[in-house]
């Protein structure tokens, strides 16, 4: 997220400079197909997604406003491409999981994989503001204020959004823990 | 609040878990962590309530980073035409370019995608097969756009040579191999797609792009001989009981030369 760095590359690119296409790529292709994954939930997908971010980044560079940081014009691109995704393919995978909750047992115990994947479920289980506000601030480490430019929302909601994404998700978390107590004492 | 009068959580107001999100996410002043540090200090119920949400962000901010596929970086260089280059006059969209469209519309053109023509000879085009070659094939042949490469990506390889350039993709679905071979080439060219001794067999063909002058299958090898643009896939099913496979070999030619080999991985 280096906004003069960001805007010089961007230049360049105008000029047809492929080097310069080729570090913004470089640049924001990891954080973009991370955010992607953890909206959609499925490596192709994401990799579709990113594909189709930049794509869509390079094709309308011309039109891209240098008021606002470059980050957060691809990210806004990523997070709609992301989401227009989803609507089309409403396929969830549910991830098949017996571990204890993150905040149950000792951290050592927990096979992080399979947590991940619980975690990654119970993500795929918000609705998609939700999952949004969660992506951008844990897996993309943004700030309320840079939400707020890539949502282009007022950052109150920024903040009660995120505040109910976490809520729900500990919920369903802790839900799950429940179910699979009680699946453990009828074995 | 008493603490000691909490054996049950009691509800926490939203001034206080406004604070909590705030100091959980860092973005909190000083005079509002005063205040969070007395409600701490004081109450049980909003001491379990911050470490249930420091539990979760936790949780949400180890998830690990995921790499990218090391293909992504490449294929999305090859695709994107910078607004200066697309001003170039005539210029030609190029091959690469126009496999943009073909992806973003694989689902529509899968979903459309009905009938699969069987036919008794495997040519496509209008070029000869070699008489020699037609003893030994078997399989299907579409017609243009009945076949689409479908699947988990397997591997990628790209050709990028004076004469020859393109990529060639591995797919799999159960028991279906698919190789989705995209080539440009300045004269004629070849592809060799070695599976002997793999457990698999040749199951069918599509040209999705021009034309391909022939499709032989020999020995376990199938051959493609082409020329110009060309977008084809292909298929090669298991053989039932067979071991699973851990690479196909392939060999580009051009001009009669061999530009370049290389193993795509059918490793999952």
């Amino acid at each position: 997220m280096h906004k003069d760095k960001d805007a010089a590359l961007v230049n360049e690119c105008l000029s047809g400079d492929r080097r310069a296409m080729s570090q913004l790529v470089s640049q924001y292709q990891r954080p973009v197909f991370n955010a992607a994954y953890r909206i959609l939930g499925n490596m192709d997908d994401a990799a579709d997604a990113t594909q189709t971010v930049f794509l869509k980044v390079f094709e309308h560079i011309a039109d891209y406003d240098q008021k606002h940081k470059f980050f957060s014009w691809v990210y806004r691109i990523a997070i709609n491409e992301s989401l227009n995704q989803v609507k089309k393919r409403r396929s969830q995978e549910p991830l098949d999981d017996g571990q204890a909750s993150p905040w149950q047992g000792p951290a050592e115990a927990l096979d992080t994989k399979r947590l991940c994947n619980r975690v990654q479920a119970a993500l795929m289980l918000l609705n998609d503001d939700y999952r949004t506000v969660v992506v951008l601030k844990h897996i993309s480490g943004c700030s309320y204020q840079q939400i707020g430019e890539i949502l282009q929302l007022p950052e109150k909601t920024v903040k009660s959004r995120l505040y109910s994404a976490r809520q729900l998700l500990k919920k369903k978390l802790q839900n799950e823990e429940a179910e699979n107590k009680g699946a453990d004492r009828h074995e | 609040m008493n603490e000691q009068n909490h054996k049950t959580r009691a509800p926490v107001d939203q001034r206080i878990l406004q604070l909590l999100n705030s100091s959980v996410d860092g973005e909190i002043n000083v005079v509002d962590q005063e205040e969070l540090d007395h409600f701490l200090a004081t109450s049980q119920s909003v001491r379990d309530l911050n470490d249930e949400l420091r539990a979760v962000t936790r949780v949400l901010d180890e998830l690990p980073e995921i790499a990218p596929p090391k293909y992504l970086q490449d294929t999305i260089e090859r695709q994107v035409r910078l607004p200066a280059q697309s001003k170039g006059a005539g210029e030609k969209p190029g091959y690469l370019g126009n496999w943009l469209s073909a992806n973003w519309l694989r689902t529509g053109f899968a979903l459309a995608a009905g009938v699969v023509l069987t036919v008794g000879v495997y040519e496509m085009g209008s070029g000869p097969i070699p008489a020699g070659d037609r003893s030994s094939m078997s399989g299907t042949i579409a017609s243009n756009g009945g076949l689409l490469q479908q699947g988990e990506l397997l591997d990628r390889i790209f050709l990028e040579s004076e004469v020859l350039i393109g990529q060639v993709e591995l797919r799999t679905t159960k028991d279906l191999f698919t190789i989705d071979v995209q080539l440009e080439s300045d004269g004629p060219s070849e592809v060799v797609i070695n599976f002997a001794g793999r457990g698999l067999e040749f199951d069918s063909a599509d040209s999705q792009q021009g034309t391909v002058d022939a499709v032989s299958v020999v020995d376990g090898s199938i051959h493609l001989a082409s020329n110009g643009e060309q977008h084809y896939v292909l298929n090669l099913r298991r053989v039932p009981g067979a071991n699973y496979p851990e690479s196909l070999e392939l060999e580009f030619f051009a001009n009669s030369q061999l530009i370049q080999q290389n193993e795509l991985s059918t490793l999952q």
